[in-house]
């Protein structure tokens, strides 16, 4: 009788260690560790996808590194000398809604509009450019870095209007390199699948 | 301003039944002889040009007849009238004129020419209208004309303090003749000219008031824009406005030609109630162009085309001893080709004109620099091409949105009439920023091959200066013998005061199908970067300072020996400059006038240049408003720093590949440099200011990277941040 | 029928609602003072005041601007007295003119939104506006003369 509940606790605290095992390796054949490798995998390779959209110009544009948007296809520093200002809505007689209007304006090299065009605030940069895979994920999933989103913002930020916009390009721009619909399945899929850096 | 007859100026001169005009009268090839008193039948007689109008009312107008365009003749020349006559500008009323015959065939502004030309002429018009109303002042109280003086509009007679003002003159002094030489005044006597002016022009440039062409507004106003061949030298096939004309308020679509010299293209008119709609139509126009081969055209292949020619020998312009026989050992010469691209004038008022034909008159409104050749009965103004006799052309020249040389062509006129035959209403016709682009006139481009050679001992006795180009003349002139040289197109380069024994310059002239202009300070905006940047070239074989090396080469006294030895001062040339910095001299007189200017430049950390200082030294003999010349000089900068460092003009496919300032960006408040300014006005020859302030800066500032990188920069545009 | 308030004043305009608010303000209300130069917002001289912000009025959709306060340039002051205009005109900024309606309007938004302007401020506010005549170095000095101006005026700028 001793014999079997000192193995039954020996197989208790087995059980329980594993429990705690680093979560980037759990494995249980078969079990809620085999499906959180699973999900973590799915989860990063749909961030890759994420990845490629977010650091097109298109997005990475309005997410500079530095003090002033980038522009163009070639994400060159937007002419004329506009600065981010401390709201990120641009400063004086050059805030971003001086020339962006709340829609396209028609033709080649007129400034594309939307009704919240403006880069993130000084205090929240919320910067793609120069990251790495492993730095954005990390940097989004972050809830003092990412514009206090939880996980269900997260989500609904891919229907943000100004999101959408990447995909308004106005003529004579490269659109993101998927389809909205991609983007959105490969968003969702990352955040819901836990949100995991590559590594 | 309407045209004058007897009836109007009486109507003019407050029923009072006299005023006095006064003014020039201009003979043959336009020498300026005598002043003549003025009376009606002379203003009719069209022999006279009448500067002053004062009324017994007591109203003083002084009329300037050299179009503002920003570089200040609104009141610079009434200034020096004004100065001469003892008035204050604040007493006067001024007006510009409008091309009207009595005004005579040289309103025109343009080559820096307005005051240079004038100054002496301008002043005695005011000195002898002066002494004419003394004469009629001291006749009225019958004292000796010695004893009595004009001030502030009166004249004055010393001893008792008596005075009449020239309106209570008006009736005796017309009765009398204007003095032929008049007695100018002491320039230490000069209470307007040299000193701080204000101009009256800009509190209306500070509310919107002021008129431009484009801001013309006539009742019954239709608008106007046009559909021109994108491929330069094309014209109209065939087209189908059934689209465009659905649109509503869309009135017309016709064909009109443009007319530039020898530049001849049919386009397409849409005339609509408001400009919007206008070009809303244009874009449904479904036209078909005949390209006539030019579609072949491009500038890279343009570009290898003009380096092959400059093989040849061309047509010679100056020769001074003989280059050819010197036969100096290769280890003493140095040769360099230069490049330089087309470029946009971008006034930045796009070209417009309104224009209303009833019968057989015309009446035009527009920004121009040439009120005289819109008006004029000359062989090539616009009467010829719109088929209206000159005396039946009205012209309202208003306040010019930038000229720069563009608006020296009358295209957009022959075009604007050539429209508002099609109606009764007036059509104003408005290029768009694009259309000003696209479509050119263009700075023409200038290649240069230079070769110099120095003496067993160091001396530069040997400079060739070969400038393989298009032709400005035969541009604008089917009749030109091309086996002539183009003294446009090799301006100045064998009249620089260096003392060089032998000198051979020429020209090779190029084909070019697409129409050119003059671009502020002409064909000098691009010969001084060759031609200045290869004296350095040759200073540095020389082992020399660059100042110095000029310097040597001057040792008569002449303009540019003092302006250089002033810029050695007022540059600090020979202060050390900090080992990432460099500074550089250069110089350029033509018949604008002469400015020397020196760049100092900054090597920044990722090696990008930036352009710290301009010191300008320009030479006017006589200065009249010298906050204005400041302005002008620190303008002219801009503009070649723009010419220098931003992409110029190509064609690609025959098309112009600029549209607009995306892609053809012109200079920004932070691009710009610091400048100081010294103006030399010591006098002798009268000087211009418009352009002199331009030429001399690109070659200064290659001069100054290349003291501060060892990098020699041979073709404009250069990018700062990557030489 | 679009009703717009411009310099205090309310226009009734029978436009189409996609017109760009310059060409209804120069070609239906006859303000000219506000220029055209490029129609795609890259050089300024558009600029009015749209419920105080500096906007490009060549790309700005007259529907957007119904029921706003929009002040052009004619409406800056009343006796073209505004600071920025007195600075102008103190030191004869202007050549041609052309853009100055539009550097006038930029600057005032500066002025009213940072009374002590440096050099770098004012670089960031107007580099919008071109000026092809190259007045630039006179444009950052107005302004610091107009912020002296401005601190000695009782009446608020725009």
């Amino acid at each position: 009788m001793k014999k079997i509940s000192v193995m039954m606790v020996v197989v208790l605290v087995i059980w329980m260690a594993s429990a705690f095992r680093d979560r980037n390796n759990p494995f249980v054949p078969g079990g809620k560790d085999e499906k959180m490798l699973k999900d973590s995998i799915e989860s990063v390779k749909a961030f890759m996808k994420v990845y490629k959209v977010l650091m097109s110009p298109r997005c990475m544009n309005c997410h500079p590194a530095g003090d002033a948007p980038l522009q163009g296809d070639d994400s060159h520093v937007h002419t004329m000398n506009v600065v981010r200002g401390p709201a990120g809505t641009g400063l004086y007689a050059a805030k971003c809604s001086n020339c962006h209007q709340p829609t396209n304006v028609p033709g080649l090299h007129a400034p594309p509009g939307n009704p919240k065009w403006q880069l993130p605030p000084e205090n929240m940069k919320m910067v793609f450019q120069g990251k790495t895979p492993r730095q954005l994920a990390l940097q989004i999933m972050n809830f003092n870095m990412n514009g206090h989103k939880n996980k269900e913002e997260l989500i609904a930020h891919a229907r943000d209007t100004l999101v959408k916009a990447a995909w308004n390009e106005g003529e004579g721009r490269l659109p993101p390199p998927m389809t909205y619909t991609a983007f959105v399945a490969a968003w969702d899929s990352w955040v819901n699948k836990g949100g995991y850096a590559p590594k | 301003m309407h045209q004058l007859s007897r009836r109007s100026f009486i109507k003019n001169a407050g029923g009072t039944g006299i005023a006095l005009w006064l003014g020039i009268n201009i003979r043959g090839n336009g020498i300026i002889t005598t002043t003549n008193i003025v009376a009606t039948n002379i203003i009719e007689s069209g022999n006279f040009t009448p500067y002053i109008l004062v009324e017994s009312g007591g109203g003083i107008t002084i009329f300037n007849t050299k179009p503002e365009m920003g570089q200040g003749t609104f009141q610079s020349i009434p200034a020096i009238i004004a100065e001469e006559f003892e008035v204050s500008l604040d007493q006067v009323t001024i007006k510009n004129t409008n091309g009207e015959k009595p005004f005579g065939n040289r309103q025109r502004a343009g080559g820096s020419s307005s005051i240079r030309t004038n100054y002496t002429d301008l002043r005695k018009v005011g000195a002898s209208a002066k002494e004419v109303f003394i004469k009629a002042a001291s006749a009225r109280w019958q004292v000796d004309e010695s004893s009595c003086y004009a001030e502030n509009g009166k004249i004055i007679h010393k001893p008792t303090n008596r005075n009449f003002t020239y309106g209570e003159l008006v009736a005796d002094a017309s009765k009398l003749e204007l003095p032929k030489e008049p007695k100018l005044k002491d320039p230490k006597d000069f209470k307007i000219l040299g000193k701080l002016a204000k101009r009256p022009d800009v509190p209306l440039k500070t509310n919107g008031s002021a008129q431009f062409g484009i801001d013309v507004q006539v009742p019954g106003m239709l608008y106007a824009t046009v559909a021109r061949s994108p491929v330069i030298g094309g014209t109209l096939k065939s087209f189908d406005a059934t689209e465009a004309m659905k649109i509503p308020g869309v009135e017309k679509v016709v064909q009109v030609e443009r007319i530039m010299g020898r530049y001849h293209s049919v386009g397409l008119a849409v005339i609509a109630n408001s400009y919007w709609t206008a070009m809303k139509a244009r874009r449904m126009l479904k036209i078909e162009w005949d390209n006539k081969g030019y579609e072949n055209f491009n500038s890279v292949d343009y570009e290898k085309h003009l380096r092959e020619l400059s093989g040849e020998e061309g047509v010679p312009d100056k020769t001074i001893g003989s280059v050819d026989s010197l036969n100096l050992p290769p280890e003493h010469t140095i040769e360099a080709f230069y490049e330089t691209p087309m470029v946009a004038h971008h006034t930045l008022e796009p070209i417009n004109c309104v224009a209303q034909v009833r019968g057989d008159q015309v009446e035009i409104w527009t920004s121009t620099q040439v009120p005289s050749s819109i008006t004029g009965s000359g062989e090539n103004d616009v009467h010829k091409y719109i088929g209206f006799a000159p005396d039946n052309i009205k012209l309202h020249s208003t306040f010019v949105g930038g000229g720069f040389g563009r608006r020296l062509n009358v295209d957009y006129v022959i075009e604007a009439v050539s429209i508002a035959k099609n109606f009764s209403q007036p059509v104003k016709v408005l290029w768009s920023r694009e259309d000003t682009t696209e479509f050119g006139p263009y700075r023409p481009m200038t290649f240069s091959q230079l070769k110099g050679g120095f003496s067993e001992d160091g001396k530069l006795i040997s400079f060739q200066h070969k400038v393989i180009s298009p032709s400005f003349q035969e541009g604008m002139n089917s009749q030109f013998d091309i086996k002539k040289v183009d003294g446009t197109m090799v301006e100045g380069i064998g009249e620089q005061a260096y003392e060089i024994p032998n000198i051979k310059t020429s020209y090779v002239r190029a084909d070019f199908h697409v129409p050119v202009a003059a671009w502020r300070s002409v064909t000098s905006s691009t010969l001084a970067f060759c031609h200045e940047c290869f004296i350095d070239e040759l200073a540095h074989k020389a082992n020399k300072d660059p100042m110095n090396f000029r310097l040597e080469l001057l040792s008569k006294p002449s303009d540019t020996k003092r302006v250089l030895l002033k810029m050695k001062e007022f540059s600090h040339w020979d202060e050390q400059l900090p080992n990432n910095k460099g500074r550089g001299v250069a110089q350029w007189e033509f018949f604008a006038g002469l400015c020397a200017q020196v760049v100092e430049v900054t090597v920044q950390p990722d090696q990008s240049i930036h352009v710290d200082k301009v010191f300008a030294v320009i030479d006017l003999g006589e200065v009249v408003n010298p906050d204005n010349v400041k302005n002008q000089v620190e303008g002219a900068i801009v503009m070649a720093l723009g010419a220098a460092v931003k992409p110029g003009i190509t064609l690609q496919d025959g098309k112009c590949m600029q549209h607009n300032f995306y892609d053809n960006p012109l200079i920004r408040i932070q691009e710009v440099p610091e400048v100081e300014v010294l103006i030399l006005a010591e006098g002798g020859k009268v000087k211009g200011v418009g352009e002199p302030g331009l030429p001399a800066f690109a070659p200064a500032l290659a001069n100054a990277i290349f003291a501060a990188t060892g990098n020699r920069i041979r073709k404009m545009p250069f990018d700062l941040k990557k030489v | 029928m679009i009703s717009l308030n411009v310099n205090q004043k309310v226009y009734q305009v029978d436009v189409d609602p996609n017109m760009p608010l310059l060409w209804v303000i120069r070609d239906f209300i006859g303000l000219t003072g506000t220029k055209y130069g490029c129609g795609v917002a890259q050089c300024g001289a558009c600029t009015v005041h749209l419920n105080g912000e500096a906007v490009r009025s060549c790309v700005t959709k007259v529907s957007r601007a119904e029921g706003q306060k929009i002040v052009t340039i004619e409406g800056l002051s009343e006796n073209n007295d505004h600071p920025a205009q007195l600075a102008w005109q103190q030191i004869d900024v202007p050549q041609c003119g052309y853009c100055h309606s539009g550097q006038l309007m930029s600057a005032a938004v500066l002025l009213r939104e940072n009374p002590n302007p440096t050099d770098e401020d004012i670089d960031i506010a107007m580099s919008g506006n071109i000026c092809r005549c190259g007045t630039y170095l006179r444009i950052r000095k107005t302004i610091h003369i107009a912020a002296e101006i401005q601190k000695t005026k009782t009446k608020t700028a725009v």
